[in-house]
């Protein structure tokens, strides 16, 4: 068992940072005063980061991606954490591994212009009334002939007023349930297909999150992702590894750099006569937070190998949803708490940290759900997820 | 023409430095090491010059530890061609002085037969700005120092070097030495497809005693401190006050 972070890790994760602390992050305060990235800024900022090699690395290299392992990805998407969501989106892309369900005339159509950057994507399976509950869904798509006729709606669909095509799932055959679903690519401009309004968020600023409304597009085989009927089994298998990603990696970072912001202020702000980070209950905070923040990044590399070992961690990677999402949430508390009033201030991005944070405990799947995941699992009988003895 | 370019393998510029406890130097052990920036700066410009089709192959040599082939990965990923390691030090605390250096790179530029050698004007390790000077005095080319621009002019190199009063600017006939400043140019990251082809990149491991150098230390190291700490600032109300307090302290 290696834990040592090889030479070439190092040089990747310098170069991502590099790239973060030179590109973006100077671009973030700009971002959240305007609630937008104007084109030319994110087209300059696509060019650089896709020269460098760093747009779709999460993809196999014969579809033109950086072809990254599991672990080295989560190493980056740590570091992304360090930005944010829309920055993340334009420099390094949001190539979703389900596009590489993609066959035959498919693959040209809307994987290889995904990876290059020439076309983005947005997931849609969301609506109002199925969030958690998946397989919910009202939105349908009935066959006609050759065709496919889609209605309905969706809601809180990231970067959909950005984004050239979505995966939006619809109910193929009511009588089957879950088993029932199926995934499309529907392109924008589509007929019948529009945008309705941008809900506004209580944090991550830059990013649209649309109502989609679907009424009688018509759609063909061209269309349908993967098999008929086996949409949710096909997001549960590769959506894992995205959750991952986005939010447990991400996490980790966001903390790892909220932690440093806060270790420098506890240092430097003095109050009766003595930096705060001289009181014991200060430093409470401050220890917690690092012990939490190795913790999961812990975890999360180790599910990352299982990953590439080829294992199938679906319970380990529910509860580092939870892990990740509940960490930041902690971490950027006790900063707010220690920032003091300066925490709860615009004038310092402590307080947008705060709003960001809360989304993780909530999409790519709820705690709660992603607890009652790792609870069956271990009642089925997985005591390897608590015992890496036990088989 | 061919560019060889030293690196050395130094504390990141980052870290902040210990001293050991005995004094006998810094805390290298469990550090980040990097590679020495003005070094960086010499390996981007050799690429320029390759880029700009001034150069044709470009090799990089490090003299030290073993862990010196991570510097030249490094270089590798940026897009350096060939690297070679000297392994004359088993001890990372153990650092090679200059004349041995310029000593072992005279004896590598016999065998590369390069146009230029382009290097960091010093090591912010321990700043002794000396081996791109020695290694002209024994090859006996000629060297410009600082540089902050450059251009190849046919057989020669134009540099322009910053000194105390401004800027200089020379041109030397190669072969020749340049060893770079600050503000020549800015680094490029390792882009990740040339980070994966540096693993594949070939890297020549030697010894000193390949070349026949002695690099037994000839400076003693008495005692290493920490600076003095700063003292604390005080606010000033004004310019005014500010002007009176400076007047004071004899600053102007
Ligand atoms: C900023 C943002 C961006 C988003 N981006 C996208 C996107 O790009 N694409 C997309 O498709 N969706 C997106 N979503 C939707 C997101 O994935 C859902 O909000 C999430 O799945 C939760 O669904 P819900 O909001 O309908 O909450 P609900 O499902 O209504 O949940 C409400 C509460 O009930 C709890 N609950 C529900 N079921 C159970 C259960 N079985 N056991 C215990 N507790 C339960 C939940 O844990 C939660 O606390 C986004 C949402 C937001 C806010
Ligand atoms: C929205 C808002 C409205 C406000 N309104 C007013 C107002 O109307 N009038 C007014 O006078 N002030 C006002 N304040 C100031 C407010 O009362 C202070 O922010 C608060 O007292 C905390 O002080 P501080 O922000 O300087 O934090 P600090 O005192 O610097 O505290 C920073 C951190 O150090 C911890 N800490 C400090 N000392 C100790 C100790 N001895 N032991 C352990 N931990 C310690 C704190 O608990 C905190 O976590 C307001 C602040 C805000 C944000």
């Amino acid at each position: 068992m290696d834990f040592e972070i090889s030479h070439e890790q190092r040089m990747l994760v310098d170069t991502v940072r590099g790239f973060i602390k030179d590109e973006l992050a100077p671009l973030e305060q700009q971002v959240e005063d305007s609630g937008v990235l104007d084109d030319a800024t994110a087209h300059a900022i696509f060019e650089k980061s896709s020269s460098l090699g760093l747009y779709g690395m999460n993809i196999p290299e014969q579809f033109g991606g950086g072809g990254l392992s599991c672990l080295d990805q989560m190493m980056c998407e740590e570091q992304f954490g360090h930005t944010t969501d829309i920055l993340i989106r334009r420099a390094f892309g949001n190539v979703y591994e389900v596009l590489l369900s993609c066959t035959g005339a498919q693959v040209d159509r809307w994987l290889t212009p995904a990876v290059k950057g020439d076309r983005v994507c947005s997931i849609a399976f969301t609506e109002p009334g199925a969030g958690s509950d998946a397989a919910g869904i009202k939105t349908r798509a009935v066959r006609k002939g050759d065709k496919w006729v889609l209605n309905g709606m969706k809601h809180y669909i990231s970067d959909g007023a950005f984004s050239d095509f979505f995966v939006v799932t619809a109910v193929t055959d009511p009588e089957k349930g879950h088993r029932g679903i199926s995934m499309f690519l529907v392109d924008k401009g589509t007929p019948g297909f529009s945008l309705g309004r941008d809900q506004q968020m209580m944090g991550i600023r830059g990013t649209s999150h649309l109502d989609l409304h679907f009424d009688d597009v018509e759609l063909t085989d061209a269309n349908l992702l993967g098999t008929e009927g086996e949409g949710l089994k096909l997001a549960l298998s590769v959506l894992g590894r995205v959750r991952l990603a986005q939010v447990s990696a991400r996490a980790v970072g966001k903390s790892t750099k909220i932690l440093g912001l806060t270790l420098d202020y506890a240092r430097d702000r003095v109050q009766f006569g003595q930096p705060i980070g001289d009181f014991q209950m200060v430093q409470q905070m401050l220890a917690d937070s690092a012990m939490e923040i190795n913790a999961t990044r812990t975890a999360l590399w180790q599910t990352a190998n299982k990953i590439d070992r080829g294992l199938d961690p679906r319970a380990d990677i529910s509860a580092l949803k939870v892990q990740g999402g509940e960490l930041l949430d902690r971490v950027v508390d006790r900063a707010v708490q220690i920032f003091g009033g300066m925490g709860f201030s615009k004038d310092l991005p402590i307080e947008r940290y705060y709003r960001d944070a809360r989304i993780y405990r909530i999409f790519d799947g709820a705690s709660e759900v992603h607890r009652s995941v790792v609870a069956k699992t271990l009642l089925k009988g997985a005591t390897d997820l608590y015992d890496p003895w036990s088989n | 023409m061919k560019v060889l370019v030293p690196v050395k393998r130094v504390i990141d510029y980052n870290v902040k430095v210990r001293v050991k406890a005995d004094g006998s130097g810094v805390d290298l052990a469990n550090v980040k090491m990097s590679m020495n920036p003005f070094d960086e700066i010499a390996v981007e410009e050799a690429i320029r010059l390759k880029e700009a089709g001034k150069a044709e192959e470009i090799v990089v040599v490090s003299i030290g530890v073993k862990q010196a082939q991570e510097t030249l990965r490094t270089a590798l990923a940026m897009g350096a061609d060939r690297a070679i390691l000297v392994v004359a030090a088993d001890d990372v605390h153990t650092d090679i002085e200059p004349l041995a250096v310029a000593k072992i790179l005279a004896k590598v530029v016999e065998e590369e037969q390069p146009g230029l050698v382009l290097a960091g004007k010093q090591a912010i390790d321990n700043d002794m700005n000396a081996t791109g000077q020695m290694l002209s005095a024994i090859l006996g080319w000629s060297q410009a120092t600082f540089a902050s621009e450059m251009g190849i002019d046919g057989d020669s190199a134009v540099v322009t070097r910053e000194v105390d009063g401004g800027l200089q600017t020379i041109k030397v006939k190669m072969p020749a030495i340049v060893t770079v400043d600050l503000r020549l140019n800015e680094p490029r990251y390792a882009s990740l497809p040339n980070i994966m082809k540096a693993k594949k990149k070939p890297l020549d491991e030697k010894t000193a005693d390949d070349y026949g150098v002695d690099v037994t230390p000839r400076l003693e190291i008495v005692k290493t401190s920490e600076p003095a700490a700063r003292a604390a600032g005080i606010m000033v109300g004004s310019v005014d006050e500010l002007v009176a307090k400076l007047k004071e302290a004899g600053a102007v």
